[in-house]
């Protein structure tokens, strides 16, 4: 029992440590970027596309690194720019359905099934259930 | 300087709440491990697996993936492959459900303590991989066993 308490709080402090290499430097930059108009751009460029989940242009930078990276760079994202609880449950649901698709789909092919099917799955269910959760929450 | 001290204390007060949640989950992970505790939720499984039309194991396979995560999961299904012949069929719906729902308290954790609303989360992973593994075991491809065995 005192084995696996060890063996558990040495396991969550390195996934800790791990964890806040990606989410630190993310906070920071959004935060310097914030600054400047970077955000004042993107918003308008991905608003129309984030408009079907009812979520700002912004949160298309959340969905992006929690796509390409991982769900805790998606968080640090998250955190760092200013969302509604709505629109927090909308994001939490897309990235829990897609994410970290480089390094998943490769361990999905090792289970010897047809990763790209795969990745079409989650991606799509991200989008359906974006839809639904946006509009069902709507956005404020 | 403000500025250093706001993004300072924002960056080490989302790291603080990450450690939170994720030292005890390992601890609590750890001796659920130790102790078995998942074979035994496994057997609790068995009406799921039945509901995919899958082998009895397959249980235990998933909710090694549904707490530990994908590639936890799919090391524990990959082990078991080389244990035993599973149907093709078996591994396809398998990782069509991990895929949709793995890691679920700590994912669903993390996003709670960022302002999610957890049963919307919660709901909504569980019930898409519910419905579509459902649906695709009943597909005319999956329904016979024989047709997609292991090559």
């Amino acid at each position: 029992m005192i084995n696996a308490i060890q063996n558990g709080t040495k396991k969550g402090i390195s996934m800790t440590i791990k964890l806040s290499k990606v989410t630190i430097p993310i906070y920071i930059i959004i935060k310097i970027l914030e600054l400047t108009p970077f955000f004042l751009y993107l918003s308008k460029f991905f608003s129309p596309v984030m408009k079907i989940f009812n979520l700002p242009g912004e949160a298309a930078l959340p969905l992006v690194l929690g796509n390409c990276l991982n769900v805790y760079a998606g968080i640090g994202a998250m955190s760092a720019l200013n969302l509604n609880s709505n629109q927090i449950t909308t994001l939490a649901i897309m990235i829990s359905f897609s994410h970290t698709l480089f390094l998943e789909t490769a361990v999905i092919k090792q289970v010897k099934v047809d990763a790209i099917k795969m990745v079409f799955l989650r991606i799509g269910t991200a989008i359906i259930f974006g839809i639904l959760t946006g509009q069902l929450l709507g956005g404020n | 300087m403000e500025f250093l001290i706001t993004v300072g204390t924002g960056s080490l007060l989302s790291v603080f709440n990450m450690a939170k949640i994720i030292i005890p989950l390992m601890i609590f992970m750890e001796i659920a491990k130790k102790y078995k505790i998942l074979d035994r939720i496994g057997m609790l499984f068995k009406p799921v697996t039945n509901l995919f039309n899958m082998g009895e194991k397959s249980g235990l396979l998933l909710v090694i993936g549904l707490v530990f995560g994908l590639s936890y999961g799919a090391g524990a299904i990959i082990q078991h492959t080389e244990e035993e012949q599973v149907p093709k069929k078996d591994l396809i719906l398998m990782m069509s459900f991990l895929s949709l729902c793995h890691a679920v308290p700590e994912d669903t954790l993390l996003f709670i303590e960022i302002g999610a609303k957890w049963y919307y989360l919660l709901g909504s992973r569980l019930f898409a991989a519910i419905i579509f593994t459902f649906f695709l075991s009943r597909t005319k491809k999956f329904r016979n066993d024989l047709q997609v065995e292991i090559e």
